[in-house]
């Protein structure tokens, strides 16, 4: 334990305070009064294997029947035909006015500077962690 | 199983009596730390009463996976918070020693204690991670459960709360010296 830990645990022991009787006796009787809340276990669904099969037909004999009525509609009921719309499509142009941002050397080089900095930062504190925990 | 395993699942059954013996061991170090963070000695002792109530109540929703310290510490914070919420008096304004119950439970040394020197300095966080590493021995795991943080951020800011608390540590003794030798 380091120095500062160890001043850290004597100065805690340091304050001196304790559960009075007078606290002690209230906080029994408040437990007295209340009953814990009872243990709320998630509820079982009963899954029978009479159930799973029976769903499982009802949904293969709805896939048939719905396949078996797709396939046998009438050729001319398919979707109603429509015009093309006459009116052209406008498409509004915009105009950027933009102009790259172009990074002189020194600016280069700062960014490169703070780079290595942080890097360095993140290295100093890594090994500080690793040490103290 | 454990003596506490059996307390808990007899405090689960409603036993009263089971329940005080399990936070026997922790109602004196709890009420410590919440005086550390109450305007009051009645307002640390109103929270901790409060601490325990829930705990009673709800330890259907304690998870065994967990030390039972770390899920009591957990309320504690919640209900320290609370009690603040409602407080009108900051605790930084409790500098005036016969206001400030944490200053009246404090023995007399010759130099100032850290935990008075950290609640000046450290923000609120960072103070209880500290007082969960240093004084309850909490894993950086457990400590990262009681305050909903992530491993990483509780080890950063236990790194930054003992760098801080260092500083001033020495800005203090190197103040006291100067005013010793005039």
């Amino acid at each position: 334990m380091d120095k500062l830990a160890k001043q850290l645990r004597d100065d805690a022991h340091r304050i001196e305070c304790s559960v009075s009787e007078e606290l002690d006796d209230r906080i029994r009787a408040s437990l007295e009064g209340i009953q814990p809340e009872p243990v709320q276990r998630p509820r079982r669904e009963s899954k029978s294997f009479t159930f799973w099969w029976a769903s499982s037909l009802t949904g293969v004999a709805a896939a048939i029947a719905m396949i078996a009525f797709i396939n046998l509609q009438a050729p001319g009921s398919g979707p109603a035909q429509t015009e093309s719309n006459p009116q052209p499509l406008i498409i509004p142009t915009v105009r950027w006015h933009t102009e790259t941002a172009v990074l002189t050397s020194p600016l280069e080089q700062e960014f490169e500077d703070l780079q290595a900095d942080l890097k360095k930062a993140e290295e100093a504190v890594k090994q500080d962690i690793d040490r103290l925990f | 199983m454990s003596n506490e395993a059996a307390l808990i699942e007899a405090a689960r059954n409603g036993s009263a009596t089971a329940f005080t013996d399990l936070v026997a061991a922790y109602r004196d170090g709890l009420l410590r730390f919440l005086l550390t963070r109450s305007s009051s000695f009645a307002d640390a002792e109103d929270a901790l009463q409060d601490t325990l109530i829930n705990a009673y109540r709800y330890l259907h929703s304690y998870d065994a996976r967990w030390r039972f310290s770390t899920w009591l510490y957990r309320i504690a914070i919640n209900n320290a918070a609370k009690l603040k919420s409602m407080d009108t008096v900051e605790l930084g304004d409790l500098s005036d020693e016969g206001n400030d119950p944490l200053r009246q439970c404090i023995a007399a040394s010759e130099r100032e204690n850290l935990w008075l020197l950290a609640r000046r300095s450290l923000t609120e966080e960072v103070y209880a991670a500290m007082w969960l590493r240093y004084v309850e021995d909490m894993s950086i795991k457990d400590i990262s459960a009681v305050l909903e943080k992530s491993v990483s951020w509780t080890k950063v800011n236990l790194m930054r709360g003992r760098k801080t608390l260092d500083a001033e540590f020495n800005k203090v003794a190197t103040d006291e010296k100067s005013k010793a030798y005039g």
